[in-house]
């Protein structure tokens, strides 16, 4: 008999706020996190928005810099920050006993660190000679090659998870998935098939990224996958708009104490609601881009809807991966008709990458965070901008404000480039209203 | 009844050889890979050493040269030993739909450091532009240049999860495809996850990998300057790597890819797969100390090690054989000497002890892959594969030493510990119907 999971803790690093509440207000106001790019110069850059996460500084404890030797230290990256402060407010909101985490497990999606141009600029530039050929026997004398190495140590996908081990004492299975925009669900799914087949009772289980660096924004603007954002940055990212021409990279990280629902209900935890659900699946299709039918995505629903052994009329909101390009959005509203039939129009879908735009590796957590407040607060997260419907597009997509619905059950969808999908179903907890 | 898991293909690409016979017949015959770097832009030797693939041509892939340019190193090298291992499995049959519907992957992966070749245009064209000689290169210089200079397809050849993407696509799977990365042990991870959902019935054959490439000058400069790599290229390529010596001054960094096709045992034997070895343990952990370093007693590897050996449910549990993940850094030596010491004190065993790095070198996230396929050959050839430069050992272990051991192997420990703490450890035996 498989053990229930119920989310007893949540923690938020957002471009709309670094604290559930804010987080939440944000959402339900339809406000737009997106924003002309602040922390460097951007100005050489082909697309110049991103929705960075503006209000956080990260305090004492996670400011401190590593050091690895006498001469050589460094602050760890924002990816990092963002993780630990997450997993902290996580902590904290679930009032467990850190001596409780020792056998814990910690499955995080995440991704490399971002990478300085600045620091590889200096350091290879003064390598090149006139004939444009580049004299890499000098590069291992270079008085900044030290520097590099500790920063590129810092930037490895696994920092973040192996430091949560370190700060909280867990020494049960660390994980780390980089499957890119499904990364964070799919973790939030591993971690909760461990609690169900008793491999541990309590796992912390989210996701963490920043790709709004030049190297990041450089490399999606050079595949034309971004919005250009030549307008109004807070209206670029429109998901399932008739006029939407990308998407917008954002960062933040999001963190969720997964617990087995027995164990949370014995110490009194407050359970904001149990995971019921989890599908998985990949396209085998194109790298960049989604099966046109969809296929993928198709039986990731299907095989969640399965697990969780509930029907398509049985979901009362679904969280879309909702991209903003023109092919995502099509082949997901497609992928929900063919999974959910005759009752996806009667389904309210809605993607808040129009307000957070898309954090990649955290995006799955992100939404599944949105998802769980939705359901507790009875009130649906919109989709903004979306002022012209698509004619390809026709669900229910709570265009631009918020609704209010009491519903039971989610689904929050993750489609990761490359052709990974994931599902997830949530459902609202008999012992919590 | 828990579902057992066999092995029915394996794939690897090498420092010692590029197909799993060549490998084999390398470590058994003792062979080091190790060679002096040459320069990635012109042809001259650079002050390091590496542990390449050598004579690798990802023309024989089989793929148009369009489709390998979009590709990293390490996806390429994963494509020769995916289809080597799908091969050996018979799993090439792309059309039979309700097998590869039923089939995954779970691909560990390391950081892959983009070649100086990579930069050079967009530097030199950064250069150029700069107002003066003095001035030097910022992110607004950067990123004018890369907006036109860089490769368009820059970005996929450096997002982690396209090895499994590129995997994916070529073989036809559809099942969970996912993407870890667990510093030197990732490939531990990638087999126990894959071993998850076969065990939880959501697919019946699995590929598990592990691959990294870090040969190019920006990779090696790191593990120089850590002071985790061998020095200068003084001495004898063959006798610089020292792993459990007294002498071991640092690991010399690698590449490689290393496949093994994991299947339901049921499955294995109703569709006439050869049946290669079984997995009848694993365990994981995590040190719970430092990001960078290992716990002076290897605690993360004594839990997985502990973990894997209890949870071996067949009669004897008594590895004949352990491939320790000793790679010539004195700290890591140490530490994982005395968890393997502490563990064989524990379960009052005294296995032969081999360290395959000595002859490989470090090939990171993808070397417990290359250690779990030599374990299979081990089991089924009856033979270990000798420690080289092994003269003042660390620890009385009885270590194959320069020759390899004729003996009889039924059952072998796989034991993988590296940066972040993380650990895990796997015991494989010969298939007894």
């Amino acid at each position: 008999m498989k053990k229930r999971v119920a989310v007893t803790g949540i923690g938020i690093v957002s471009p709309l706020g670094c604290s559930v509440e804010t987080f939440w207000k944000s959402l339900s106001n339809g406000v737009s996190g997106v924003r002309s790019i602040s922390q460097y110069n951007a100005k050489g850059l082909p697309v110049k928005i991103a929705a960075e996460v503006t209000d956080f500084s990260p305090n004492g404890h996670f400011g401190k810099p590593y050091e690895f030797n006498s001469s050589l230290s460094m602050c760890f990256d924002r990816r990092t920050n963002f993780a630990l402060a997450a997993t902290e407010q996580a902590l904290k909101d679930s009032r467990l006993s850190i001596d409780l985490l020792a056998d814990a497990n910690v499955y995080l999606g995440a991704g490399e660190g971002p990478n300085s141009v600045e620091l590889i600029s200096t350091l290879l530039a003064p390598l090149l000679a006139e004939d444009s050929s580049c004299d890499e026997a000098r590069l291992f004398s270079s008085p900044l090659a030290e520097e590099f190495a500790l920063h590129d140590m810092l930037m490895e996908a696994t920092v973040p998870a192996s430091l949560i081990a370190k700060n909280y004492g867990i020494c049960g299975e660390v994980m780390t998935s980089l499957s890119a925009c499904a990364a964070s669900s799919q973790a939030i799914g591993e971690a909760m098939r461990r609690i169900q087949n008793e491999e541990c009772q309590i796992a912390l289980a989210g996701g963490t990224h920043t790709m709004t660096a030049a190297l990041d924004v450089l490399g999606f603007a050079r595949l034309s996958a971004l919005s250009p954002g030549n307008g109004d940055p807070k209206k670029a990212s429109r998901p399932f708009d008739r006029n939407r021409d990308g998407f917008v990279l954002g960062e933040g990280a999001g963190m969720l104490i997964l617990e087995e629902f027995e164990h949370a209900k014995k110490r009194g935890a407050r359970i904001y609601a149990e995971l019921i659900g989890y599908g998985a699946s990949s396209d085998a299709y194109r790298v960049t881009d989604m099966h046109p039918e969809a296929l993928g995505a198709v039986s990731a629903i299907e095989a969640a809807l399965n697990d969780a052994a509930i029907d398509p009329q049985d979901i009362g909101y679904v969280s879309a991966h909702g991209t903003s390009t023109l092919e995502n959005d099509r082949s997901e509203t497609k992928a929900l008709h063919t999974a959910l039939g005759k009752y996806a129009p009667m389904i309210p879908v809605s993607s808040i990458k129009s307000m957070t735009g898309h954090a990649v590796a955290a995006a799955g957590v992100i939404e599944m965070i949105a998802s769980i407040l939705a359901l507790n607060e009875r009130v649906l997260p919109p989709t903004i901008n979306l002022e012209i419907p698509d004619p390809e597009c026709d669900l229910d997509y709570v265009p631009n404000k918020a609704r209010a619905a009491n519903f039971d059950v989610a689904m929050s969808n993750s489609f990761g480039f490359g052709g990974q999908n994931v599902a997830l179903l949530v459902r609202k907890s008999e012992l919590n209203g | 009844m828990k579902k057992r898991i066999v092995i029915t293909g394996l794939g690897a690409v090498t420092p010692i050889g590029n197909d799993v016979e060549s490998f084999w017949q390398s470590l058994v015959e003792a062979r080091s890979g190790v060679t002096v770097m040459k320069s990635d832009t012109t042809d001259e030797l650079l002050p390091a050493f590496v542990a390449n693939v050598k004579e690798f041509d990802p023309a024989g892939i089989g793929l148009p040269s369009r489709k390998l340019k979009m590709m990293g190193r390490p996806a390429q090298l994963m494509l020769a030993a995916a289809a080597e291992a799908s091969r050996m499995a018979g799993l090439d049959d792309n059309t039979n739909e309700s097998l590869l519907k039923r089939c995954g992957i779970v691909v560990g992966v390391g950081m892959y450091n983009a070649d100086i070749s990579e930069f050079v245009r967009t530097l030199k064209a950064a250069q150029n532009a700069l107002p003066n000689s003095s001035a030097q290169i910022d992110v607004e210089y950067f990123s004018r240049a890369a907006a036109t200079e860089m490769f368009p397809l820059w970005l996929l050849r450096h997002i982690p999860n396209m090895v499994a993407a590129h995997t994916g696509i070529m073989l036809k799977i559809r099942g969970v495809s996912n993407t870890v990365m667990n510093g030197c042990a990732s490939a531990a991870f990638a087999i126990g996850e894959s071993m998850r959902v076969i065990e939880r019935g959501e697919a019946d054959v699995m590929l598990s990998a592990g691959v990294d490439s870090r040969v190019n000058s920006m990779s090696v400069l790191r593990y120089l300057k850590l002071g985790w790599q061998v020095e200068g290229t003084d001495d004898d390529p063959a006798t610089v790597c020292k792993p459990f010596d007294q002498t071991a001054a640092g690991f010399v960094s690698g590449e490689a890819a290393g496949v093994l096709v994991l299947e339901e045992y049921r499955h294995a034997v109703d569709r006439g797969a050869t049946i290669l070895a079984e997995i009848t343990g694993r365990g994981a952990g995590n040190d719970a100390y430092d990001v960078v370093r290992p716990h002076p007693q290897g605690r993360g590897l004594s839990r997985a090690i502990s973990q894997c050996l209890k949870q071996n449910e067949q009669a004897m549990p008594i590895p004949e054989v352990v491939f320790a993940s000793a790679n010539g850094i004195p700290d890591f030596d140490s530490a994982a000497a005395q968890a393997l010491r502490s563990s064989f004190n524990t379960f009052g065993i005294s296995p032969s002890v081999t360290a395959t790095r000595s002859l490989t070198g470090h090939t990171h996230a993808a070397s417990f892959a290359l250690d779990a396929i030599a374990a299979v050959k081990a089991i089924s050839d009856n033979i270990v594969p000798p420690t080289i430069n092994l003269k003042n050992p660390i620890d009385d272990f009885d270590f194959v030493i320069d020759e390899p051991q004729a003996r009889p192997v039924s059952t072998a420990m796989v034991t993988g510990y590296g940066i972040g703490g993380h650990a895990g450890a796997l015991l494989l035996r010969r298939c007894e119907k």
